[in-house]
C-alpha cells in the first residue's frame, strides 16, 4: 500500500493512548488473569466474583467447560476432565513414564497411540495435547480479560516456572498462539512475584522468592534496586509441588485402608486424591482431621490424619526444595545472612510445615502477608502494562537468567556445556565444529538442556542437521553454530561454514515439542470451529491497518500538505479521512473498513505520487536517504 | 547509545580501564544502567530489526559483564586483548613446586571426611585458597604490565587450578551440610 511508504518511523503510539494488556498466571491447579487499571494492578474476577480459575478442562462432544464446574465433574467424568495439565507441557511420553512413579503413575487419562512424540489424551472431543488443553484455559482467561476491560487486548505476559526448560516454555508459547493471544513476554513466576512484592514494599536489596505451586517449585535469588529486578540465580524442580503432598497423603490413605492401589478405578483414585487435598488444606487450620473414603461397599475406611503424620509425609519433599535453595544461594554467591526477605509464593506455601522449614533454613521469618495465589499474576500485569508502553516513568527492568545449562552431544554421549545455568539472558554463544570424515558435507547436532554429564540424563531439546557445506578433508571444515537465547529464555540456532561463508541450513526437529505443521493444523482446526473468533480477529487486523493508514496520512499532511495540495484537494482528502476514522471505530464488518481505506487511497493517490517525485528529486540533489519522510 | 558498542572491548563497554582489579560494584551499576537503555523489553513496540538489535546488544553486554565479573575469565580476556587465546591450548607447562602443592591439597580434600570436624578444615582451606587466588591475580598484574605474556598465561593456569579446588571444596561442604539437614 502506497500510503504506508510515507509514514514516519517511531510515531506508532499516540502519547496518552492507553493500551490494554493482561498478565496471566497459568498454574498447575489454578490460573489467574490480572491487569493494571487506573494505575493499580489487580486480578480480574469472573461474573461470580471469583478470581481463581481452576485449571481444569472438561471435554464433551459438543462443548468445552473450563474452571470450577469442570472441577466438580472431575470424579464422575474422570477420563474427559483434565487437570494439572501443566505437568505434561513440553513433555514426551518417555518423560512422563520417568516422571510419574508409584500412585501418580496411574494418570487417570487414556493416552492415544500416535506417531508424534507429543502425548495425546483421549477425550470425548477427540485427542488433545497438553498445548491444546492449556490453550483452552488461556482462552477462558483471555475472554475474562476482554470482557472486564471492554476492549481488545494488545497482548499478554504469561508466566512460567523459572525452572521450565526450553521445551516447556515453547509449549506454553504455542498454547498462547493457539488461544489467539499475542505473547508480549514469557515471564518467570518468581520474577513476577518479586515485581509485585518489590514495587509494593519498596524493598531494596537481596531477596529470595520461594515459589511452591501445585506442580512446580522455583527458588530465585534476586537483587532489587531502583526498579531493576536482577535475577542472580534460579533453581528448582519442575516436577515438585503441592500435588505431590496430595499424592503422599493419598498413598498413606490407601496403605492405611489396606487397599491395593493398582486395583483402584480412575474415579476412585480421583476421590482419594480429592480427600487428600482437602485434608492437607484443613491441617493448615486445625491440628487433626478425620478422613473417610468408601472404597467399596465392604470397605468404608475412615481414619485420622494429624500434623505430625502429615509432616513425616511431606518432609522429604520440603527437604528436596531446600537443597535447591542451597544451590541457588551458592550459584548467586550470596550467603543466607545477606538475604533481606524471603517471599513466599504459590498456594502450597500455605502449609505451615513449609513456612516453618523455610524460616529455619533462611534463619528469618518468611513474608506471608501477600496473597500467594495472586502475586504472580499481578506482577505479570505490571510487566505487561510496562511493555505496551503505559509505564509513565519507564524504569521497570527485569533481568533474568537461563535456568538450565544448554549443551550439545559430543563423542561418547557426553554433554558439552555451551551456555551454563544462571547466565544472564539474552545471551549468544558460538561454538565451532569440524568434520571427522573426508568429503563430509553434513553433520548432526543434538542440543540438550540440563546439568548432568551424560546426554541421556539431560533433556533432549532438538536435533539439527547442518547440510550443504563444501566438501573438505576431515577436520578442515569450520562450522560455526550460534546459540541465541532470547529474553523469554527460548533458544534459536543458526549455523555457518566459515571457510566458504555458506550458511548451512538448519533443520530443527524438536524432540518433544510440536512440529510447526502440527501447530498449524491445530490453529486451522480451532479456526474452523470458531468462525466468530476468526471474524473478530480479521476485523481487529483491519482496524490496526486503518490506524496505520490514518497515521500515515496525518503525518504526511502535517509535513507538506500545505505546500503540495490545493485547498480543495486538502479538503477532499480530509473528508474521506474522517469517513475512515468513523468506520475505524464503528464498522462491524471487515469489508466496510477495507472499502473506506481504499477510498482514501484513491483520493490521495495523486498526492502520494507528488510526494514520491519530490523524494526522488531530493535524493538527486545529494541528500541522505534517511532524511526522507 | 550508538551501534559502536560492537566495536568496543569489554572494559570499554563499562567505561573501565583494562585492569585485573575492576570495581565490581561499579561494573554492576554500569551494567544496570546500560541494560536500561538496550534491553529488548525497552523495544517491545519497535520494529523487528530494532528488537533484534536490542537482543544482540544486550547479549553482548551480558557476555562482557559475565567475563569481567570473574577473575579467571577476566584475566583470560586481558590476554585475548594481547592476541593470546587460551581456549584449547596444548602447552600447559607449570612449575613443579606448584603442582606438588596442588597434589597435596587434593589429597587432603579427599581425606577430609575422616577428620573430626571436616567443615572446620574445609573452611580453613577456603580461606587459604582465596588468599592464594588473590596473590596470583597480583602476580598476573605485574607480568601483564611488563608484557610477559608467557608468565601471565602460566599464572592464569595456576588460578584455574585454585578455582577448581575451591569448587570441589565447596561441593563437599554442601554435601556435608545436606547430610546435616
Amino acid at each position: 500500500m502506497a500510503l504506508l511508504q510515507i509514514s514516519e518511523p517511531g510515531q506508532s503510539t499516540k502519547p496518552h493512548e492507553h493500551k490494554f494488556a493482561i498478565g496471566i498466571d497459568l498454574g498447575t491447579t489454578n490460573s489467574l488473569v490480572a491487569s493494571v487499571r487506573s494505575g493499580k494492578a489487580d486480578t480480574l474476577p469472573d461474573e461470580h466474583g471469583k478470581h481463581l480459575l481452576p485449571s481444569v478442562v472438561q471435554y464433551s462432544a459438543d462443548s468445552i467447560v473450563v474452571g470450577s464446574i469442570a472441577k466438580e465433574n472431575q470424579v464422575k467424568d474422570s477420563y474427559n476432565t483434565i487437570s494439572s495439565i501443566k505437568r505434561l507441557m513440553g513433555r514426551g511420553l518417555e518423560d512422563l513414564k520417568a516422571q510419574f512413579k508409584s500412585l501418580s503413575d496411574v494418570l487417570p487419562y487414556e493416552f492415544a497411540e500416535t506417531d508424534s512424540a507429543v502425548p495425546k489424551i483421549k477425550t470425548a472431543a477427540g485427542n488433545k495435547t497438553a498445548v491444546e488443553i492449556s490453550a483452552d484455559i488461556l482462552k477462558a482467561l483471555k475472554l475474562r480479560g476482554e470482557n472486564t476491560l471492554g476492549d481488545k487486548l494488545e497482548g499478554a505476559v504469561i508466566t512460567v516456572p523459572a525452572y521450565f526448560d526450553d521445551a516447556q516454555r515453547q509449549a506454553t508459547k504455542d498454547a498462547a498462539t493457539l488461544a489467539g493471544i499475542n505473547v508480549l513476554r514469557l515471564l518467570n513466576e518468581p520474577t513476577a512475584a518479586a515485581v509485585a512484592y518489590g514495587l509494593d514494599s519498596g524493598a531494596e536489596g537481596i531477596i529470595a522468592v520461594y515459589d511452591l505451586g501445585g506442580g512446580t517449585f522455583d527458588i530465585s535469588i534476586m537483587q532489587l534496586k531502583q526498579g531493576v529486578f536482577e535475577v542472580l540465580s534460579t533453581g528448582g524442580d519442575s516436577a515438585l509441588g503441592g500435588d505431590d503432598f496430595d499424592h503422599a497423603i493419598a498413598e498413606w490413605i490407601i496403605k492405611e485402608a489396606g487397599v491395593n492401589s493398582s486395583e483402584l478405578s480412575s474415579s476412585l483414585l480421583r476421590l482419594v486424591l480429592q480427600q487428600a487435598c482437602k485434608a492437607k488444606e484443613a491441617l493448615s487450620e486445625s491440628t487433626k482431621v478425620e478422613i473417610s473414603v468408601e472404597f467399596s461397599a465392604a470397605n468404608n475406611w475412615s481414619g485420622t490424619l494429624d500434623r505430625d503424620i502429615l509432616n513425616t509425609l511431606i518432609d522429604p519433599l520440603i527437604k528436596k526444595s531446600l537443597m535447591s535453595c542451597r544451590r541457588a544461594l551458592r550459584d548467586a554467591d550470596v550467603t543466607k545472612d545477606q538475604v533481606l526477605d524471603v517471599v513466599m509464593v504459590g498456594g502450597s506455601t500455605r502449609a505451615l510445615r513449609v513456612r516453618e522449614q523455610v524460616g529455619d533454613f533462611f534463619e528469618t521469618d518468611p513474608k506471608v502477608d501477600i496473597d500467594p495465589d495472586r502475586v504472580v499474576a499481578i506482577g505479570a500485569a505490571i510487566q505487561a502494562n510496562a511493555l505496551v508502553g503505559n509505564d509513565a516513568e519507564g524504569n521497570l527492568l527485569l533481568m533474568d537468567v537461563l535456568p538450565l545449562s544448554l549443551g550439545i552431544e559430543t563423542m561418547g554421549g557426553l554433554s558439552e556445556k555451551i551456555i551454563s545455568r544462571n547466565t544472564p539472558i539474552p545471551v549468544s554463544r558460538a561454538q565451532e565444529f569440524t568434520t571427522y570424515k573426508d568429503g563430509q558435507t553434513a553433520m548432526a547436532v543434538h542440543v540438550v538442556q540440563g546439568e548432568r554429564e551424560l546426554v541421556d540424563d539431560c533433556r533432549s531439546l532438538a536435533k539439527f542437521e547442518l547440510r550443504g557445506f563444501p566438501s573438505h578433508v576431515a577436520g578442515a571444515a569450520r562450522i560455526r553454530v550460534t546459540f541465541q537465547v532470547d529474553a523469554d529464555g527460548l533458544l534459536s540456532v543458526s549455523a555457518k561454514e566459515e571457510t566458504s561463508g555458506i550458511e548451512a541450513s538448519v533443520e530443527v526437529k524438536p524432540s518433544y515439542g510440536l512440529q510447526d505443521s502440527e501447530i498449524e493444523a491445530m490453529l486451522k482446526a480451532s479456526m474452523e470451529f470458531a468462525g466468530d473468533d476468526k471474524d473478530a480477529r480479521s476485523l481487529r487486523e483491519q482496524q490496526v491497518e486503518a490506524d496505520r493508514v490514518l497515521e500515515a496520512i496525518d503525518s504526511a499532511m502535517s509535513d507538506d500538505g500545505e505546500e503540495m495540495l490545493s485547498a480543495e484537494e486538502r479538503e477532499a482528502i480530509m473528508q474521506v479521512r474522517q469517513e475512515l476514522e468513523i468506520s475505524r471505530h464503528n464498522a462491524t464488518e471487515t469489508q466496510q473498513l477495507k472499502d473506506a481505506m481504499s477510498k482514501l487511497e484513491k483520493v490521495s493517490a495523486g498526492y502520494v505520487a507528488r510526494r514520491m517525485n519530490a523524494s526522488v528529486q531530493k535524493s538527486m540533489a545529494g541528500h541522505q536517504v534517511e532524511e526522507f519522510k | 547509545m550508538s551501534d559502536s558498542i560492537f566495536n568496543l572491548n569489554y572494559f570499554e563497554i563499562f567505561s573501565q580501564p583494562v585492569t585485573t582489579d575492576p570495581d565490581v560494584d561499579l561494573l554492576k551499576e554500569k551494567n544496570r544502567e546500560l541494560q536500561q537503555q538496550v534491553h529488548p523489553d525497552k523495544f517491545a513496540n519497535s520494529s523487528d530489526a530494532e528488537k533484534r538489535q536490542a537482543m544482540q546488544k544486550t547479549s553482548l553486554i551480558n557476555e562482557a559483564f559475565e567475563t569481567l565479573k570473574r577473575p579467571v575469565s577476566r584475566l583470560q580476556y586481558m590476554l585475548v586483548l594481547k592476541g593470546v587465546d587460551m581456549n584449547g591450548e596444548t602447552d600447559t607447562s607449570m612449575d613443579g613446586a606448584f603442582l606438588m602443592e596442588q597434589m597435596e591439597l587434593r589429597e587432603s580434600i579427599a581425606e577430609v571426611r575422616n577428620h573430626s570436624d571436616p567443615l572446620d578444615v574445609l573452611d580453613k582451606m577456603l580461606v587459604d585458597l582465596k588468599s592464594k587466588a588473590k596473590n596470583l591475580i597480583v602476580e598476573f598484574a605485574g607480568f601483564y604490565e611488563h608484557e610477559d605474556l608467557e608468565k601471565s598465561r602460566e599464572t592464569v593456569r595456576k588460578l584455574q587450578f585454585i578455582n577448581k579446588a575451591e569448587k570441589e571444596v565447596k561441593e563437599i561442604v554442601e554435601q556435608l551440610e545436606d547430610e546435616l539437614i
